[in-house]
């Protein structure tokens, strides 16, 4: 492969946006070309510093409250009641982590009447959200998979896989004890890039293991499968795909 | 360009009206349960975007009133990026009202094979390799940088870098072919890698 052609598919490399096979022609390139690797380590040197180190402009306090009594009542006799719950949680001082954790609690309501599987994608999707903006998302707060691990067993019936996967850019943050769809489960919480991942995992004894199942529900991805008479759930805003990777790497 | 076929997407759908009361409600709830928790992520554009807290917030409550009034249109892909489609329109339609000088585009190279001038320009790596370690640059230098690259550059990267987002929907969001997202994505980072070593040489100089 020629290097004018190989450098115009480094940008789509660390995009994650080539296929195999240019994949491994230009990886192929790559072993034995200098001049290629270095515009490929610039590139990636660069991805990793807007990444890393560029500052991220949270929303002000009280913006989702604005926005909420901006909304047109619409006919509306009252006001919604989850809108009451949502300022009534911002009155008393918890700002926008209340009020998306008010949002949360009627998700958790919203996903009450419907097929059970329904229920705990909405679930965890309620309980992801919630841990993100609650400012509860871990009870342990480490990277030291040999932490988290006896920490969630002592605490919980089941012994979830735990792993650092900072080399594949998922690097561990910690974990909590959640409830979920009426079990008690454990969240172990990775980072990738910006995003959060809440992978949950409760206890299913005596149940077959299952492949990996995708869904994507209100904006949230989410990949499910039982190990070892254990169900997990992973739940975040990263891409499809990435999540797809990311169960695999803990399974 | 980006704006005119923004513009065209924004009015694909229609308010509901005359709808019973108890459905409206579900409506809003519905909302405020799919919107709220991609506020960061809205805010994060605007204030990138608007280049300061007021404005912003002024851009992602329009964007917000507006993702309301066309929720009906919402086909159910990926809501985070359909709301910040509408964020990136209120940007431009908040920066055009008021003559913002935000309001910089740069014409597309005219040339058809961009991503061969890319190559050649992307040149040979400075002698110092100290100054490839981009991860050390400090955040408020990057983002001086970030703040110094026209809009289009800046929002490809936000798009791509912080949001996560795939080419294609990158695309869906500027509202242009996945073809000119790949090359303004190139220029992007071309850019910045210029602003980074002019800056880094600067610090040279100064420290000389």
């Amino acid at each position: 492969m020629q290097c004018d052609r190989a450098r115009r598919l480094l940008p789509p490399l660390i995009d994650g946006a080539l296929g195999p096979l240019h994949r491994w022609f230009v990886t192929r390139h790559l072993a034995h070309c200098a001049g290629c690797s270095v515009q490929l380590e610039e590139l990636q040197a660069m991805q990793a510093a807007l990444r890393s180190n560029l500052p991220y402009h949270r929303a002000p306090p009280g913006l989702a409250a604005r926005i909420g009594a901006m909304l047109p009542r619409e006919a509306a006799p009252a006001p919604s009641r989850s809108w009451l719950r949502m300022q009534a949680v911002t009155v008393a001082g918890t700002g926008l982590a209340g009020a998306l954790a008010g949002v949360a609690l009627t998700l958790l309501v919203v996903g009450g009447g419907r097929a059970s599987d329904n229920a705990v994608m909405q679930s965890v999707i309620g309980d992801h959200i919630r841990s993100m903006m609650a400012d509860h998302l871990t009870d342990v707060l480490t990277s030291d998979q040999h932490t988290v691990k006896p920490w969630l067993s002592a605490r919980l019936d089941v012994s979830p896989s735990v792993r650092d996967l900072k080399d594949a850019g998922f690097p561990l943050i910690g974990g909590r004890l959640d409830y979920v769809d009426g079990h008690p489960a454990a969240a172990v919480v990775y980072r990738h890039a910006r995003h959060v991942i809440n992978l949950f995992a409760w206890a299913s004894p005596g149940q077959p293991d299952t492949g990996f199942h995708a869904a994507s529900r209100q904006g949230f991805n989410v990949v499910t499968w039982r190990r070892a008479g254990i169900t997990y759930y992973a739940v975040s805003d990263v891409e499809a795909d990435q999540l797809a990777a990311f169960a695999k790497l803990v399974e | 360009m980006g704006i005119a076929s923004g513009r065209q997407r924004f009015h694909v759908g229609r308010p509901q009206t005359g709808c019973p009361v108890l459905v409206q409600h579900d409506r809003k709830r519905r909302f405020e349960l799919l919107a709220l928790p991609h506020l960061d992520a809205a805010f994060n554009l605007a204030r990138w975007l608007a280049g300061n807290t007021a404005d912003a917030e002024d851009v992602v409550q329009d964007a917000y009133l507006r993702a309301f009034r066309y929720f009906d249109a919402w086909q159910g892909g990926n809501f985070r990026v359909w709301l910040l489609t509408i964020v990136r329109n209120s940007f431009f339609t908040w920066a055009k009202e008021n003559r913002s000088s935000r309001l910089v585009f740069h014409p597309e190279a005219p040339t058809g094979d961009t991503a061969e001038a890319e190559t050649t320009a992307w040149g040979t790596p400075p002698r110092d390799p100290e100054a490839l370690l981009m991860e050390r640059i400090d955040s408020q230098t990057l983002a001086r940088l970030m703040e110094r690259l026209p809009t289009e550059y800046r929002e490809v990267l936000l798009l791509r870098e912080v949001e996560d987002l795939a080419y294609k929907e990158i695309a869906e969001v500027c509202g242009v072919p996945i073809g000119t997202v790949m090359s303004r994505l190139a220029r992007a980072r071309l850019a910045l890698r210029k602003l980074w070593f002019g800056a880094a040489a600067q610090e040279a100089g100064d420290a000389v």
